[in-house]
C-alpha cells in the first residue's frame, strides 16, 4: 500500500454543526459583494474584520495572540461555508491559511505577539512572495536577495504574481540569504517585507478577467530589520515546504466553481432530462469525494502531521475538477440559460485558467505525486 | 483504523497471498473453482464477517463484510464473496433466522412467484452459478416481494462468462418452492439487493484499481529502457500520478461505505459513480505503462483490468447512478444544495 493514498475517514466534531449554523446566520445578515466561491477573487477588509470580530480569523491559534484554539476541522468548517456562499475572503485568506501557522511554527515569541494579534482582528493582510519574473515552478532558482548588514537585511530584486500587493501589508518573501551553490536549496531564508517601506514599489497587472488582483513587486536596497527574519537564515525552504499541507488541501482547491453546480440546479430546476441530471450527479458524487478527502487532511493537520503527498493529490484532483466544471457543463445548458446563470458560468471560465497555475502546477504537483510513488 | 478491522486485513490477505495466487485465478478460467480458497476464508469466518451469528457470521458489522470483499478483489478472488454477502444481508433484511451455508449466489431479474407457489423467471449474469450449492431469488408474488431460495441443481443453468472470464451464468427457473423456502419482504428488497450488489462492486473496484496500481508503478521502477527505468520518464510520471489520483479517490468514496450499517442509496451512488468512472481512465493508463506484457494473459494485470471492466456494469453503472443523484439533488434545488452536500 503506498504512502500517502489513504485518507482516513475524519468526523467533524460535534460542535461542527452549531458551528455550520452562526456561519449561515452571519452570512445571511451580509450584503454588498457579488458571490464568487473563487477564494481569490473579492476582496473586503471590512468583510474580514467583520468576520475577525465573530472569531473567525485565526481562530485555530492560540488565545494569547488572538485566536479562540478552535481545532482546524473547525476551521474546515468555517472556511467551506465562506467559500460556497461565495464570500469575499481574499484579503484574510493567505494571513489565516499560511502567514499565521508559518509564524506560530518558526516565528520568534516577539514576532508572534507582534504580526498575529493584528491578523485575528483583520487589520493586517499578507501576500505570499515565491514567483519572480524567471523563476515559476521552478522555485530554487530565486534570485531575489538579501545581503547581511548592519541591523538587518538589504533586499534587492522582485517578485511578480504576488495576489493583493496593492491591498496587503506584508509579503512572507523567499529569498537568497546565500549564493546559489550545489545545494540549490540551501542558502534561501524566509522575509517579512512591509508593503508601506519607500523602496518597495508595486506594480499591478491585469488577469485576464480585467481584474486588478495580482501584482509585480520590486525590491530596491529594502532594508529588513533582523526581527523580521522568520526562523533560521537558511531555514527557507524547509519552511516553505512545511506550509504545503496548509497550502495545498484546503476546500478552496476544488470549490472555485462550486456556484456554477448550484446555478446550475436552478437551471435547470426540478424537472431535469437525464443527462442534465447524469452530469450533476457526476459533479455532486465528486464534490463529496474531494470534501471528504480533504477534511480527512485537515484531520491529519490537527494530529500535527505533515501530508504534503495527500495535499498534493487533493490539490491535483480538485483543480482539475474546478477546473472542468465550467466546461462540461456548457453542452446540457437549457437552450433559455437566463443571464444570471450565464455571468456565473463566463466568470468561472475566465477564472478557470489560474486554479492549475498558482500554489504549485499541476506539473510540479504530479511530480510531488510521483515523489509520493517512489518514482524519483 | 479499528483494531478489528486492521485484524481482519492482515489474517484475509494472509490466507489470499497463499491461496490465491495468480495460477489460481487463472485455473478459474479453466473451470476449476477455487475450493481450497473458499474453504480457508469461511473456516476462519472471513466468508461471513459482518453478519449476524445466528445467519452463520462471525457477528461483525457490515463493513467488516465490505473489508474482506475488498482484500479479495485486490488479488482478483474468483470466488461469489460478494454474492455470499448480498445473500446473507438478504435474507437478514428478510428477518430470516438461518442461512444457507455453503457456495451461495445471488439471482437478479424478473422472477414471479404463484398462489401455489411456483417460481418461474429468468436472469442473466448470476455470479458463479455454476459452483453454488444455493441460490437465493428476488421475485414477486402479487406484486408483494419475496425472496426465494432454490437449490443450483434445481434450475436450467446455461454456462456464460464475463468479460472477465469468470462465470456469469443465465439461469432459468419454473419450479415449486418449498414454504421454508420462501420469506415475505418489505416490497424494496429488489432496490435493497441491488444497492448492496453495487455495494461490494464499489468496494471491489477500489481494491482492484489499487493492486492494478501497484502492479504498474513495481513495473516501472523494474523496466529500463533507454538505459534508466522508465519511471525516471516525466511522460510516465504524470500518467502514474493521475491514475494514482483516481485510485485514492475511489478508495475514499468506497471506504464510506465501510462506515455505512445499511446500504443508504445516496451513499452507494456516489461511491458507484466515483469509483465506476475511475476504471476506465486507470485502466488506460495500466496498460500504456505496462506496455505489451500488460496485454497478455501470461501478465496478471489483466485479472485486475478485465474485472474492473465488468464490475463497472454491474448493478448499475457510473451513468445510471449519477442521474439518481442529479435528480435527487434536483429535487433539493440550487438553495439546498450546498446545505445538503456539507450534510454528508
Amino acid at each position: 500500500m503506498f504512502q500517502g493514498l489513504n485518507f482516513e475517514p475524519v468526523v467533524l466534531p460535534e460542535t461542527a454543526d452549531a458551528l455550520r449554523k452562526e456561519v449561515r446566520a452571519f452570512l445571511d445578515e451580509e450584503t454588498g459583494w457579488f458571490p464568487n466561491s473563487d477564494f481569490n477573487t473579492g476582496a473586503s477588509a471590512e468583510f474580514s474584520q467583520r468576520l475577525a470580530k465573530r472569531g473567525w480569523v485565526g481562530m485555530t491559534w492560540p488565545k494569547k495572540y488572538g485566536g479562540s484554539e478552535r481545532s482546524f476541522l473547525e476551521r474546515y468548517v468555517v472556511t467551506e461555508e465562506l467559500l460556497a456562499a461565495g464570500a469575499p475572503v481574499a484579503a484574510h485568506w493567505i494571513a489565516d491559511r499560511q502567514s499565521g501557522p508559518l509564524l506560530l511554527k518558526f516565528g520568534t515569541e516577539e514576532q508572534r505577539q507582534r504580526f498575529l494579534p493584528p491578523i485575528t482582528r483583520g487589520e493586517s493582510f499578507f501576500s505570499i512572495g515565491m514567483s519572480e519574473p524567471d523563476t515559476g515552478s521552478d522555485l530554487a532558482s530565486i534570485r531575489t536577495s538579501a545581503v547581511k548588514v548592519d541591523g538587518g537585511w538589504l533586499v534587492n530584486g522582485s517578485k511578480i504574481w504576488t495576489s493583493g500587493a496593492h491591498l496587503n501589508h506584508y509579503m512572507v518573501a523567499l529569498v537568497r540569504t546565500e549564493p546559489a551553490s550545489e545545494n540549490r536549496h540551501a542558502g534561501m531564508s524566509q522575509l517579512l517585507i512591509g508593503f508601506d517601506d519607500p523602496n518597495v514599489t508595486v506594480r499591478g497587472i491585469k488577469n485576464l478577467a480585467g481584474e486588478s488582483d495580482f501584482n509585480q513587486v520590486f525590491f530596491d536596497d529594502v532594508l529588513v530589520p533582523d526581527d523580521q527574519v522568520i526562523g533560521e537564515p537558511g531555514n527557507g525552504w524547509v519552511q516553505v515546504i512545511s506550509e504545503l499541507g496548509y497550502e495545498r488541501s484546503g476546500p478552496e482547491r476544488f470549490l472555485s466553481s462550486f456556484l456554477v453546480i448550484q446555478e446550475l440546479l436552478r437551471e435547470v430546476g426540478s424537472n431535469p432530462t437525464d443527462e442534465q441530471a447524469a452530469l450533476i450527479g457526476k459533479l455532486v458524487a465528486e464534490l463529496v469525494t474531494l470534501r471528504r478527502m480533504s477534511i480527512s487532511v485537515a484531520g491529519m493537520l490537527e494530529e500535527g502531521k505533515a501530508p504534503n503527498t495527500e495535499a498534493a493529490l487533493i490539490k491535483e484532483l480538485g483543480n482539475t475538477f474546478e477546473r472542468i466544471v465550467p466546461e462540461i457543463v456548457r453542452p446540457v445548458l437549457p437552450q433559455d440559460a437566463s443571464a444570471h446563470f450565464l455571468a456565473t458560468l463566463n466568470d468561472a471560465i475566465l477564472h478557470a485558467p489560474s486554479f492549475t497555475l498558482r500554489g504549485g502546477t499541476r506539473e510540479i504537483l504530479r511530480g510531488v505525486i510521483a515523489r509520493g510513488l517512489g518514482l524519483r | 483504523m479499528r483494531e478489528e478491522t486492521r485484524l481482519i486485513i492482515e489474517t484475509t490477505n494472509r490466507i489470499l497471498s497463499d491461496l490465491c495466487t495468480p495460477g489460481v485465478v487463472d485455473a478459474t478460467e479453466s473451470g476449476q473453482f477455487a475450493t481450497q480458497l473458499w474453504q480457508t476464508l469461511n473456516e476462519n469466518g472471513l466468508i461471513l464477517a459482518g453478519l449476524p451469528e445466528h445467519l452463520g457470521g462471525a457477528g461483525g458489522e457490515m463493513g467488516d463484510s465490505l473489508t474482506v470483499i475488498r482484500c479479495a478483489a485486490r488479488f482478483a478472488a474468483p470466488i461469489p464473496i460478494a454474492e455470499t454477502f448480498i445473500a446473507a444481508s438478504l435474507a437478514n433484511f428478510v428477518g430470516a433466522t438461518s442461512f444457507s451455508g455453503g457456495v451461495v449466489t445471488v439471482a437478479n431479474g424478473e422472477f414471479e412467484l404463484s398462489e401455489n407457489n411456483t417460481l418461474t423467471g429468468k436472469a442473466n449474469n448470476v455470479a458463479f452459478a455454476r459452483w453454488a450449492d444455493r441460490i437465493y431469488i428476488p421475485a414477486k408474488q402479487q406484486g408483494a416481494s419475496v425472496l426465494c431460495v432454490v437449490d443450483r441443481d434445481a434450475v436450467e443453468l446455461t454456462e456464460q462468462v464475463s468479460i472477465a472470464g469468470e462465470p456469469r451464468d443465465t439461469i432459468e427457473v419454473n419450479l415449486v418452492i418449498d414454504a421454508a423456502d420462501i420469506y415475505q419482504a418489505p416490497s424494496e428488497l429488489q432496490d435493497y439487493a441491488r444497492r448492496l450488489g453495487a455495494m461490494t462492486r464499489s468496494v471491489m473496484m477500489s481494491g482492484a484499481l489499487e493492486s492494478a496500481l501497484e502492479l504498474v508503478v513495481d513495473y516501472s521502477l523494474t523496466r529500463q529502457q533507454f538505459g534508466r527505468s522508465i519511471s525516471k520518464f516525466q511522460a510516465i510520471q504524470h500518467q502514474l500520478a493521475t491514475m494514482a489520483g483516481e485510485v485514492a479517490a475511489s478508495i475514499r468514496a468506497a471506504d464510506s461505505l465501510a462506515q455505512l450499517q445499511q446500504p443508504v442509496e445516496l451513499e452507494v451512488a456516489f461511491a458507484k459513480s466515483r469509483v465506476g468512472q475511475a476504471c476506465g481512465p486507470c485502466a488506460e493508463v495500466a496498460h500504456q505503462v505496462m506496455g505489451a506484457i500488460g496485454y497478455t494473459l501470461e501478465h496478471h494485470l489483466n485479472h485486475r483490468t478485465r474485472r474492473l471492466w465488468c464490475w463497472r456494469e454491474e448493478y448499475g453503472n457510473e451513468r445510471q447512478w449519477q442521474e439518481l443523484i442529479g435528480h435527487e439533488m434536483c429535487r433539493t434545488g440550487a438553495d439546498e444544495l450546498w446545505p445538503r452536500v456539507a450534510s454528508l
